[in-house]
């Protein structure tokens, strides 16, 4: 039976590492090729020796796709296009190939500068990995080979996150990557029509979450701001370029317009021209709102928000400042991080998550006393914030989406399958599909019943119609004879056996069987066939039974002779002779059947008794 | 398009005003409305569907936020965690949870029967139903109201009228006490105030007390009105000094009537509560706070909780000022059928943190929110 493999790579079963394969129509397919943040070993890494123990993989794979730049879903990469190996095609969005090798950048400075480590990918290997990239338009069918297919959605979750479509042939498969089905500032919401894949695949993480509103997340923020503002702290804002820093903007631009607040905010001017040249680049990516504003305006030309100059940090009084980078590792938002540290009236709020070895992930692990360079001691006194902005779908959105694509089976990674049975039963029951939840490590194989597409000829056609009966139905099936003829491995004819041989050039054989039983019978030959004719006239009500003037009887298609024996005018041989296709007959004389057994060659009539 | 930019702007104003009117607030929106909201530990509550046919039972965990006191600032986790799930056949009026063990009794309102469940463990996640307990009804037309035991083996106390009040067994199904009484009036409210006395609140406005451990016939305190149309809600304060034990009794049309437990006919004080639609309400639900004296809340009438402070309220009934009021349902609710505006469903108190409710409305919406109280603003922050 056709199936679709699908294995999530990698060791336990923690979350935090996407890395999925799909074998797929007699392909392989990589999906994301994640780094796992809390591991500083190799269970960082996918587990890759499951798809060889040694060598490259470039001749197991026919292409890898990456969904959107988070790490967990894109760090690995150049480890395993370069120091793993791999030569072959790797997709992804045209936001996603420009914003990766960025961060990748910065993950392999921190990595490799601030912790140490000597076995990471280099700047070089992150280079020629993003070579191999060949970029992805929304909705555009993209041919990997001659039979694999690939078409990439929309996911909102951040800029450029795709959901992806891989076909093969008549099967299907959906990977969602991280999405979400609600609109937020600057995103819109994960769409995709209804393909009705044979599998579609998501994290399970999100599906036993109910969210809190973005609302209440955003009330939370300018609650923060405001408290410390009024109380005349600094308010430091690290942020990655893109994103969550303008919809942050656009918030506190509302609210000090609402509140007629006079403190200073800024942006650093680095942020600005990252984000206007991404955005300019991006803009089919980003919500209605915010194409609107741009064809109006410069994206960053708020009232109450002005460019930041490194002196002002030293101004007294209440400040909101949004500087880069987003995890505190470098550059500006440290430098301004370390003059605010020390007063407690001053505030910093990450809004995202801090890879291990930046100042950003200490802190928020409560880190109150930090060794700086050249072992100074920095005292953290001011209010550390971390707030969640990401957009993720929850229990309710998994569930939209599935009445949107119309899997013919769900499968969800990253769960404990024993934790997961309520959501299982859940998608069982209001879909009738089937809801599959591999370990990680575990292959899930899906039976699929792919619909093969075949011509029938009008002639065929035609007499199959001739025969009656009621007109064929998906839902009632007809069975009929033909024969299917495959012309250049590409398409499929269904023809009368007659014209099969004609274009074959072949000639028809038929095959018949016969069987010799012997009588008891005084009469005459042609008597004995004349009793036979009438007796099975009576008994077979409803065939048809036909006596020939050559001396045959014929019931259907079965043919019955008699001849007297050579020894002895008193018994009778019936020759009975049948075609190939007579599955069963009974033969009833004087009322006492006898029968060949379906399929049975002639030498092994079972005859029960003879009068 | 006017009325989406129109209605985004209400809903900035009282964000912006909640800035200082909570401490701390969540918005949820839930698959399907829930009826019932009900605490299955400190940091989880139950909720249940009440559509005709299949709903779901959802055991929530709180988000570990809400509840961070130390390092609140540094735990971004703001989601409800569906920790165990499971389906029922109809639909779930009464859920209540029985303290000490991970099972929970329903009644669908339909009758007065009753379905067991197992809330599950570690081991699984699936709510099970593991058997039922017949009540005296096959149809009724509210369904039965159900208290368990506070204190010893598992034992409900249920009935949908106050003829029918009975005490089972759970393990062994058997009767353990009935309420010997021939009034055929509906309950809306029953609830142990101790662990073996208990109040049974008719919707007429009687309200009987009993003890499980007497045949002897219970008090009772008639209703404050006599109109025939009211209906009535009861709750019991269940403080430990037998003095705070008060209970309140509100009527369909906004009276309220508090009295003590020990004297339900005597002298206490009264209200007339300041609810938008008196006489239209079906789910209201009367609650006094576990640990703020004399405050109760209110839902039911509207999209709206309030919270009175009854110490304000004196012997003659007057218009009452609410001292609090949750409008987060009202305002935030997208009507797509006007004839019919959302309205709270239920409301419950968190049991330790003092001004921490769950709130749970007709379209759905569920609410956490930890309210600043208006006489003690800019002031420190401690509850």
């Amino acid at each position: 039976m056709p199936e679709i493999k699908v294995t999530p790579l990698g060791a336990g079963q923690d979350v935090g590492r996407s890395c999925i394969l799909v074998s797929i129509g007699g392909k392989n397919i990589m999906l994301d090729c994640g780094m796992h943040m809390g591991y500083n070993d190799d269970r960082r890494f996918p587990d890759f020796s499951y798809i060889t123990q040694n060598g490259r993989l470039t001749d197991f794979l026919d292409c890898l796709i990456i969904s959107h730049f988070h790490l967990d879903h894109c760090g690995a990469l150049p480890y395993m296009s370069e120091m793993v190996g791999y030569d072959g095609p790797i997709y992804m969005t045209h936001p996603t190939k420009a914003i990766c090798p960025i961060l990748l950048e910065d993950f392999r400075k921190i990595t490799v500068d601030k912790k140490g480590e000597t076995n990471f990918f280099t700047s070089q290997m992150i280079k020629d990995c993003m070579k191999k990239v060949i970029p992805l338009n929304l909705h555009q069918t993209v041919q990997v080979d001659d039979e694999l297919e690939i078409k990439a959605y929309y996911a909102g979750h951040v800029l450029g996150a795709a959901m992806v479509h891989i076909k093969v042939g008549s099967e299907s498969v959906v990977y969602t990557g991280d999405y979400n089905m609600t609109p937020d500032r600057h995103l819109g919401a994960a769409w995709i029509d209804k393909c009705r894949p044979d599998i579609l695949i998501s994290e399970s993480t999100y599906a036993t979450t109910i969210r809190d509103s973005k609302r209440c997340r955003e009330r939370d923020f300018l609650k923060k701001v405001h408290e410390s503002i009024e109380r005349g702290g600094k308010v430091l804002i690290p942020v990655f370029a893109l994103g969550r820093a303008q919809e942050l903007c656009i918030l506190l631009e509302t609210f000090w317009e609402r509140m007629n607040l006079k403190a200073p905010i800024y942006f650093s001017t680095g942020l600005t021209e990252k984000a206007n040249h991404y955005y300019k680049l991006f803009i089919t990516w980003t919500n209605q709102k915010i194409r609107k504003t741009f064809v109006q305006r410069n994206m960053f030309e708020f009232k109450h928000i002005k460019a930041f100059d490194r002196s002002y940090a030293d101004n007294p009084g209440p400040m909101v400042v949004f500087a880069t980078p987003g995890m505190l590792h470098a550059g500006q938002s440290l430098q301004i991080f370390k003059k605010w540290a020390g007063n407690e009236k001053n505030m910093v709020i990450m809004p995202g998550y801090c890879v291990q070895g930046t100042i950003g992930h200490k802190i928020l692990n409560g880190q109150r006393k930090l060794e700086m360079e050249g072992r100074a001691t920095l005292d953290v006194k001011l209010q550390v914030e971390y707030m969640s902005f990401s957009a993720h779908a929850d229990a309710k959105g998994i569930m939209q989406l599935i009445r949107m694509a119309e899997p013919r089976n769900m499968l969800l990674v990253h769960g404990e399958a024993v934790k997961m049975e309520f959501l299982k039963g859940k998608i069982e029951q209001e879909f009738s599909i089937d809801c599959y939840m591999p370990a990680n490590g575990e292959t899930t194989t899906v039976t699929t019943n792919p619909s093969v597409p075949v011509d029938i000829s009008l002639n065929l056609l035609k007499r199959e119609m001739a025969l009656g009966g009621p007109l064929p139905d998906p839902k009632k099936p007809r069975t009929m004879h033909g024969t299917l003829i495959m012309k250049e491995n590409v398409s499929f004819m269904l023809v009368s056996s007659e014209q099969a041989l004609k274009e074959l050039g072949l000639n028809e054989h038929q095959l018949r069987f016969t069987c010799h039983v012997q009588l008891q019978d005084p009469h005459s030959d042609a008597d004995t066939l004349h009793r036979i004719y009438t007796h099975l006239k009576s008994v077979l009500k409803g065939y048809t039974i036909q006596h020939l003037p050559d001396g045959t009887v014929i019931v259907e298609s079965i043919v019955i002779k008699v001849s007297s024996s050579a020894e002895d005018s008193n018994t009778k041989v019936l020759l009975l002779s049948w075609s190939y296709q007579v599955k069963t007959w009974t033969l009833f004389l004087e009322g006492l059947p006898m029968q060949s057994k379906p399929g049975s060659s002639p030498n092994h009539l079972v005859i029960e008794s003879l009068f | 398009e006017m009325e989406d930019a129109e209605f985004e702007d209400i809903l900035d104003d009282w964000f912006i005003e909640s800035l200082k009117t909570y401490k701390d607030l969540h918005v949820y929106q839930l698959e399907h409305p829930t009826q019932v909201l009900e605490w299955t530990s400190g940091n989880s509550v139950c909720v249940a569907g009440y559509s005709q046919s299949k709903n779901e039972i959802l055991e929530l965990r709180l988000p570990l936020k809400l509840l961070a006191d130390e390092n609140k600032s540094l735990c971004a986790e703001r989601d409800f965690k569906v920790s165990h799930g499971g389906f029922t056949d109809g639909p779930v009026r009464c859920l209540t949870h029985i303290p000490g063990t991970r099972c929970a009794v329903t009644n669908d309102g339909l009758s007065s029967d009753l379905q067991v469940w197992d809330l599950g463990g570690e081991e699984s996640d699936v709510i099970r139903r593991t058997g039922s307990i017949k009540g005296k009804r096959s149809a009724s037309e509210r369904g039965s109201r159900i208290a368990a035991r506070p204190s010893s083996a598992p034992q409900v106390l249920h009935g949908a009228q106050i003829s029918d009040v009975q005490l089972t067994e759970l393990a062994s199904g058997e009767t353990l006490y009935k309420l010997e009484t021939d009034s055929a009036d509906p309950l809306s409210s029953l609830q142990f105030v101790s662990d073996t006395v208990f109040l049974a609140g008719c919707c007429n406005g009687s309200v009987y007390v009993a003890d499980t451990r007497t045949s002897a016939p219970p008090q009772l305190s008639h209703s404050p009105s006599s109109a025939e149309s009211v209906i009535w809600w009861t709750d019991a304060a269940a403080g430990p000094h037998p003095s705070s034990r008060r209970v309140i009794r509100v009527s369909s049309s906004g009276q309220a009537v508090v009295s003590d437990l020990r004297n339900l006919g005597g002298a206490g004080c009264q209200a007339q509560l300041d609810v938008q639609t008196p006489g239209r309400c079906s789910q209201v639900k009367v609650s006094w706070a576990p640990t703020l004296d004399d405050c109760i809340s209110v839902s039911g009438f509207s999209g709206v909780v309030q919270i009175y402070n009854t110490r304000l309220w004196g012997a003659e009934p007057q218009e009452a000022r609410p001292l609090f009021e949750h409008r987060g349902h009202a305002v935030s609710s997208q009507q797509t059928d006007d004839s019919v505006p959302t309205f709270v469903t239920s409301h419950i108190w968190h049991p330790e943190r003092p001004r921490t409710l769950l709130s749970a409305a007709s379209d759905g919406s569920v609410h956490v929110w930890d309210w600043v109280d208006p006489n003690r603003q800019g002031g420190s922050p401690t509850p």
